[in-house]
């Protein structure tokens, strides 16, 4: 370091670098005469100074960028200035001083080149990488939180904003108003700034991608900001439309919006050789990104989807294809699973309205995922849920035999088709890890939408034994001799059940169509003295071990009644040897003629109503006691029966539990008569004429009751578990086995200890002495 | 007030007048019909011995084929005669 040399270099080296002696970095560099610099750089390399000097100048370089990074930091985060404006001025600020850095990053390139000097700093031997590579790192090093880069997406935002209005129509102006609004910079037309934006949007992009920081500094913000495109696109076109197919045109929109934007954005440095490269990787990225947005949205929808089905099939297709792009099928499954939960299986939904849903899902999950899995996945909380309702297979049956909700009927007269497809083994795929393995490929696929609904219970027999009570009531409510459509869907079901198991039903069928005909014969028949009879009498004549339990309810009729009745069963009795009626006198319907002051009145009734009002024929007033003794029926059913008559005006309650005759009509006001009407009819039809599910369940469990007796008797006291056990044993077996469960079983003895024919004592049922 | 019917549509059962509710053979209801049935009523009648037991007609005749030596009532094994 003693040497004469060294004391002029260092004095040369302060001239040719002032930066070195602090002088500020935004003055030029000062021109070197050619002669000095070359002596210069010898005198370095025969010191050895050569990587000295390089070492300063990185340090020098480093220091200063500090200052830089700061600055530009603040620019950007600058909440006084406009978003657009602070990122430009920011990166401009930032090219100048990397260009002030240029030119003394070209002097030591220079010295190199003449010294010869092949040394690598940082991995590097080129000094402009060097320099981008410095910059970068200084830059990061100090990079602010995420929050306060809105400055960054600001600009992007308006930039895209600008290209998408002139994309869409060469700028087009707003022409609602007086003042004409550029749609793309939200300025006034006369100083529309889109060119102005346009313009420092392509010098921004040029100094980031010489200094290779476009995608350091704004590739997230990009990506979000397309995402944010994407989103709002997919959002605005396809909401709420499930009749049309998205996907081609969401994919010409992206191609020709948001990868011509990028284009636009890499266009501005074509001499970036990986441009292509990153453009390729970005489209690939936007692409999934749309798929995944597309996506999503219709799984939100989905349980719209399912309900608009099959006008929304489209939409269907669609997810199936984005399923098989994306992985969002767990997504899809637990979303559909959560919806179902909360917009059908709660106590505020029907029953019809729920099994409607159902039978939607079904067809349009079957479209979605014909291998029935996530079908099988979703809808499974929805089938626990309608096995807990009690009316389910009431609606199920009655939407199958009327043209109810769903179509059921006409999905009733499909048959039961499977479409078993000879498929191509080597087509074969696995089924999804989300399979329950518990059920064969084929026994999903087979699977249609009326054995669905009827597996709801896991058996047909509930379903059978539902549609018996339905077919009983409409059959003896309507008191219609025609039973062609009846009998029609019962061959439908036949072609699904098991004939054993709808014999019953074809019996009642019978019956009904024998009584008409009988009906017909006994009245043509002279000898019977039927059609010679005041009244027409008919008679439903039914065999009695087909039909359900009726409800037992006693009614004596009036004499005159009665004698008809019986000349009715003589004829039947004549005419078929050994076999006689019993009729069920409070079933039937009876039209009668009521001759009221001054007008006549036409009624159809239940026999009861007329036996009611037949009575007041002989005097006006009765008392329910009264009418409950001639009638035999008991008080509380006389006293709904009566208020038929109190709604038509004809009975009036004078006094508690006593009725009078009304035939004034001016006393009936009409508003009376209408409002009560519609209430009469709604506790007609809601009340079920055969005998309710509990009663027949009581009936069945008396069966067991010879088994406990016996049981008790042996041995003396029994818990209620070893009494159910060793029921299951000895009397729950054989064709006919009735299954009771614990619960029933604790319900049927606890009546029986009710009835004192039992005792109950610490936990133990026993005989009383 | 005058109440006049013009109709009466009532509901009735139909039963056997039987002595007894199932059929000594079968042990189904008279009233339903035997195994090999399926409409009870006309197409599975009832018919009576002279000893007054009855049966299904159809069970009846069974037995009776299957009784190679003798035809007595599967009931008391008097000698079996259909009552007119």
């Amino acid at each position: 370091m003693d040497s004469p040399g060294e004391d002029e270099i260092w004095a040369d080296m302060a001239v040719i670098f002032p930066v070195f002696n602090d002088a500020p970095w935004s003055e030029p560099a000062p021109a070197v005469d050619p002669a000095l610099w070359e002596s210069f750089v010898r005198a370095l390399a025969k010191h050895d100074m050569c990587e000295l000097l390089e070492d300063i100048m990185v340090a020098k370089i480093s220091e200063h960028l500090l200052e830089v990074a700061e600055e530009f930091w603040a620019r950007v985060t600058d909440q006084t200035v406009l978003g657009f404006d602070r990122f430009k001025q920011a990166v401009q600020g930032l090219d100048r001083d990397s260009a002030n850095m240029l030119q003394y990053v070209r002097r030591i390139e220079d010295m190199r080149r003449m010294a010869g000097v092949t040394r690598k700093i940082y991995g590097i031997d080129d000094w402009s990488v060097l320099l981008k590579y410095l910059i970068r790192a200084t830059l990061h090093s100090q990079l602010p939180v995420p929050k306060e880069l809105s400055a960054i997406g600001d600009f992007y935002a308006l930039s895209f904003k600008v290209f998408y209005h002139q994309e869409k129509s060469s700028r087009e102006f707003n022409e609602s108003g007086e003042e004409y609004h550029c749609n793309g910079c939200v300025e006034l037309a006369e100083d529309c700034k889109c060119d102005q934006i346009i313009a420092s949007f392509h010098f921004v992009n040029r100094i980031l991608i010489k200094l290779e920081l476009l995608e350091r500094l704004a590739g997230d913000v990009l990506t979000s900001l397309m995402h944010k495109q994407i989103e709002s696109h997919v959002q605005d076109t396809c909401e709420s439309c499930y009749t049309m197919c998205f996907i081609e045109p969401l994919e010409k929109w992206l191609n020709s919006v948001v990868v011509g934007w990028l284009n636009h954005l890499y266009s501005t440095a074509p001499e970036c050789p990986e441009t292509q490269s990153k453009l390729i990787t970005f489209k690939r990225k936007l692409n999934h990104l749309l798929y995944e947005t597309y996506t999503m949205s219709r799984i939100d929808q989905l349980f719209n989807i399912i309900i608009e089905y099959p006008e929304s099939s489209p939409a269907i297709t669609d997810l199936k294809l984005c399923l098989k792009k994306t992985h969002l099928r767990p997504v899809l499954v637990e979303k559909l699973k959560a919806t179902l939960g909360k917009r059908l299986l709660h106590p505020g939904v029907n029953t019809p309205d729920i099994i409607t849903a159902y039978i939607s899902s079904i067809k349009a999950l079957r479209d979605l995922d014909p291998t029935g899995i996530i079908l099988e996945t979703c809808t499974n909380p929805v089938r626990q849920y309608l096995r807990g309702r009690e009316d389910t297979m009431r609606c199920v049956v009655m939407s199958l035999t009327e043209e109810g909700p769903g179509d059921l009927a006409d999905e009733l007269a499909y048959g039961d088709e499977s479409n078993q497809v000879e498929t191509n083994w080597e087509e074969w795929l696995p089924d999804p890890i989300d399979a329950s393995d518990t059920k064969e490929d084929k026994e999903r696929q087979s699977w249609d939408i009326i054995s669905m609904l009827v597996n709801v219970y896991g058996s047909k027999e509930v379903f059978v034994h539902e549609y018996r009570n339905l077919l009983a009531d409409r059959l003896l409510t309507q008191y219609s001799y025609n039973t062609e459509k009846e009998t029609r869907y019962l061959k439908l079901l036949k072609l699904r059940f098991d004939d054993s198991q709808l014999h019953y039903c074809e019996v009642m069928l019978r019956d009904v169509f024998d009584s008409k005909r009988l009906n017909t014969h006994l009245h043509a028949e002279p000898n019977f003295g039927l059609n010679q009879q005041e009244l027409e009498v008919t008679c439903m004549i039914l065999s009695a071990q087909f039909w359900p339990v009726f409800k037992e309810e006693k009614l004596e009729l009036p004499e005159k009644i009665k004698k008809h009745l019986e000349i009715y069963t003589k004829a039947y009795e004549a005419i078929k040897g050994n076999r006689t009626l019993c009729w069920k006198p409070h079933l039937g319907s009876v039209n009668i003629e009521l001759e009221l002051k001054g007008r006549t009145a036409n009624y159809t009734v239940t026999p009861t109503h007329a036996a009611i009002i037949w009575h007041f024929q002989e005097k006006d007033q009765w008392t329910i006691d009264e009418l409950s003794g001639v009638l035999h029926v008991p008080p509380t059913v006389l006293r709904r029966r009566i208020g038929y008559w109190q709604t038509q005006g004809l009975l009036k309650e004078v006094a508690t539990d006593t009725f009078l005759l009304v035939e004034d009509s001016a006393a009936r006001t009409a508003k009376n008569v209408a409002a009560s009407d519609a209430m009469m009819c709604e506790d007609d039809e809601a009340e079920s004429i055969m005998a309710s599910a509990q009663d027949q369940r009581e009936e069945e469990l008396q069966v067991f009751w010879t088994y406990i007796f016996g049981m008790l008797k042996n041995l003396e006291s029994l818990p209620l578990d070893r009494i159910h056990m060793m029921l299951k044993m000895f009397a729950s077996q054989g064709p006919s086995a009735v299954e009771c469960s614990l619960q029933q079983l604790k319900q049927f003895l606890d009546a029986k200890v009710r009835d004192h024919k039992l005792l109950f004592s610490g936990g133990f049922y026993r005989l009383p002495k | 007030m005058k109440v006049t019917i013009k109709s009466w549509n009532g509901v009735a059962t139909w039963r056997w007048l039987a002595n007894d509710d199932t059929c000594g053979i079968c042990r189904l209801a008279f009233d339903g019909c035997c195994p090999d049935c399926r409409i009870p009523g006309d197409e599975c009648p009832l018919v009576w011995g002279q000893c007054s037991h009855c049966f299904h007609i159809h069970c009846i005749m069974k037995w009776l084929n299957s009784q190679q030596v003798s035809q007595q009532c599967p009931m008391c094994r008097q000698e079996w005669k259909f009552r007119e």
